[in-house]
């Protein structure tokens, strides 16, 4: 995918768009604000990563204008701000994600790919289905090849984050977030607690393939 | 130099006194005003009963006894101090003493020839009589004037006294007031100058110069404490980050000069890795309680159901904690809550959690309780470990405290600390106690009304 990377921090730009080209995805570079506004402005991105503090314009100005300027782009945050106020005022600038400096790269490619947008069916669907899996969020009912599954509420989000980004990665972090409302790593093993919860119900009595992959140091991702 | 009237001090003495003069002045006014009135009323109502009494004696009984009677009440032993006269048709005077012409009928003054002051004026009553007298009843109007001013001079001596009393009470109430505020003004200078321990002295009396100075002192207090924080910021970054950066550059220097493989330098670098991981943790952590201590979260402060939240992080940890081997029982009262970040009070009972299952041996029961009474909510996590002793309670709450006892255990000695700043900007506070057996940590916070 096309990504903006507006950072000006040569060596965290310059490993970030390695990083991100190893992946396939063509990276334009911005090193000041100004850049990158006139950059999101006149041409089309799948995703930007922003930075809060940039020489001339700020992250939070730049991203503004844009919304302003209706361009809609998800944008990831980078900053190196990791308060509650600083997070607070980025989203309410418009940034669809927050990620806090310094990151694991690993962390950053597995949040960019779950903001690409998706298609706008999926976003307010009640009903998801991936392999023989399917979720019903409304009778809050899970199946597996037609077997009803009884889960925990935790649990079912769980599923849930895993299933709307089926075939991506999604982090602990991302966990926390999106299932618990955590933005600090409370250093603990709740997300694979309940994760392995999760899968031994999925696999079931009869030993059913597990449907969830490990992808050590980085996060899970569901078999799409 | 005291300028009596740069100081607010002496200005508002002053003022006081000079308002305490002029309700004086209005007072004397009044008063003078009103008791003339009544005193001329008076005299008016003595000439007319006077008058009623002779006009009387002159129809029942003719002019002889009238001019008797007026003769009577003119002799010297008379106490009445009114003065006569009767005229007939022609004006001419003939009866009384009274010296002086023919008035018209009705009230009036007077002028006359008193014998031994000469020419004076009074008060008269002049009434019509039948066959064309016309009687005169007059009374000398200097009684009501020496009435008059014995009430000025009264209030006057009296308006003095109050100017002189009153500029002697502003002097010493202004002075007063100066060296109260002095004794205030006197350590906010020294703090100026460095001398940031001294505080501004509290007299027993818990006055409003009292409550001054007991509000300066507490946020002298605040003030001292963050800046203690920063001062403590500062040196535990110095100290206790020696000791992984220094086991990270080990780790890196192991790297480069073990076996030149492929294989062994990602092992050290994988290891350097989890040890940054672990430094940028205790970066994050030592942050947060900066932040949190800062008192600058409060701003973002809302309305939090404290039973959901205790009920919702029991069922998330219940399993791990079950996986560790220990259990969690969990007693939550409903309808809790108070103002406060719930991530932070996530954090504060997460942190307790953990220490009750990293601190003790498995098969501990450990239990969290919530529950209120009117004005407070109590979040208590206790476990039935092995507890710590009285004498380090209060260690372990400090920064980077970590018992002989649990130096192998992980963990950067952060945890209570960080449940004790997440309490006090709550407004609240953590005690530590014995569960006998174990350890039992409460959270006492303020509760929001329902």
């Amino acid at each position: 995918m096309r990504v903006l990377l507006a950072e000006d921090d040569a060596e965290t730009a310059g490993f970030v768009a390695h990083g991100l080209r190893e992946l396939g995805h063509i990276v334009t570079p911005a090193a000041a604000g100004e850049d990158a506004l006139h950059l999101g402005i006149v041409e089309t991105f799948d995703v930007i990563v922003l930075d809060r503090m940039m020489p001339g314009i700020d992250g939070i100005e730049v991203l503004r204008r844009w919304r302003a300027a209706g361009v809609t782009t998800p944008v990831l945050m980078l900053t190196a701000l990791g308060g509650i106020a600083d997070r607070v005022s980025g989203l309410d600038a418009g940034a669809d994600d927050y990620l806090v400096k310094p990151f694991a790269f690993a962390e950053l490619a597995a949040r960019l790919a779950a903001l690409r947008r998706r298609p706008p069916i999926s976003e307010v669907a009640t009903r998801l289905e991936v392999g023989d899996i399917a979720l019903d969020m409304l009778k809050r009912q899970v199946r597996r090849a037609g077997r009803e599954i009884h889960l925990q509420p935790r649990e079912l989000a769980l599923l849930e984050l895993l299933m709307r980004h089926a075939g991506k990665v999604v982090t602990r972090t991302m966990f926390l977030e999106q299932v618990w409302g955590f933005h600090f790593d409370p250093q603990t093993n709740i997300v694979e607690t309940h994760l392995s919860r999760l899968r031994s119900k999925l696999k079931g009595d009869d030993g059913a393939p597990d449907p969830i992959e490990t992808l050590r140091g980085i996060g899970y991702r569901m078999r799409a | 130099m005291i300028r009596p009237f740069g100081s607010a001090a002496y200005r508002i003495a002053f003022t006081y006194s000079a308002a305490f003069a002029l309700a004086i002045v209005l007072l004397g006014a009044i008063v003078y005003v009103a008791a003339d009135a009544d005193f001329r009323h008076q005299q008016d109502v003595g000439l007319a009963v006077e008058t009623r009494d002779l006009a009387a004696s002159y129809r029942e009984e003719g002019l002889a006894d009238l001019a008797e009677a007026i003769g009577t009440r003119e002799q010297p032993s008379a106490t009445n101090g009114y003065g006569y006269a009767l005229f007939d048709r022609s004006g001419r005077r003939v009866a009384g003493a009274l010296r002086t012409r023919r008035p018209a009928p009705g009230f009036g003054t007077i002028p006359f020839i008193d014998p031994r002051e000469g020419p004076d004026i009074a008060r008269a009553l002049t009434t019509d009589l039948p066959g064309g007298y016309r009687l005169v009843v007059a009374q000398d109007t200097e009684n009501v004037e020496r009435f008059d001013r014995t009430i000025l001079s009264l209030f006057g001596v009296a308006f003095g006294l109050v100017v002189l009393l009153g500029i002697g009470a502003a002097l010493l109430l202004g002075g007063y007031l100066r060296r109260r505020l002095e004794r205030l003004s006197a350590p906010a200078r020294a703090i100026v100058t460095g001398d940031l321990d001294r505080r501004m002295p509290v007299s027993a009396g818990h006055d409003e110069f009292d409550q001054l100075a007991l509000a300066l002192n507490a946020m002298l207090d605040r003030i001292a404490q963050l800046l203690d924080n920063l001062r403590q910021v500062s040196s535990d970054v110095a100290h206790d980050l020696r000791t992984p950066l220094a086991r990270l550059r080990g780790q890196l220097e192991a790297a480069i000069d073990g076996p030149r493989e492929i294989a062994a330098y990602r092992t050290g670098l994988k290891r350097a890795l989890v040890q940054s991981d672990a430094l940028l943790g205790l970066f994050a952590a030592i942050l947060r309680i900066s932040e949190i201590e800062g008192g600058a979260v409060k701003r973002t402060f809302a309305r939090i159901d404290l039973t959901d939240l205790v009920t919702d992080l029991c069922d998330s940890f219940a399993p791990a904690i079950a996986d560790n081997g220990r259990t969690l029982a969990c007693d939550t009262a409903p309808g809790l809550a108070l103002s406060g970040d719930r991530e932070l009070l996530a954090q504060a009972l997460i942190n307790l959690l953990d220490n009750a299952q990293h601190h003790t041996p498995p098969g501990t029961h450990i239990t969290v309780a919530a529950a209120g009474d009117a004005v407070t909510v109590r979040l208590t996590v206790a476990d039935d470990g092995p507890g710590v002793a009285p004498e380090d309670r209060e260690r372990i709450t400090r920064r980077f405290a970590r018992l002989d006892s649990s130096r192998g255990t992980p963990g950067h000695g952060l945890g209570l600390n960080l449940v004790v700043a997440v309490a006090q900007v709550h407004g609240g506070a953590v005690t530590i106690d014995d569960n006998r057996p174990g350890l039992r940590v409460t959270m006492t916070l303020p509760r929001l009304a329902e």
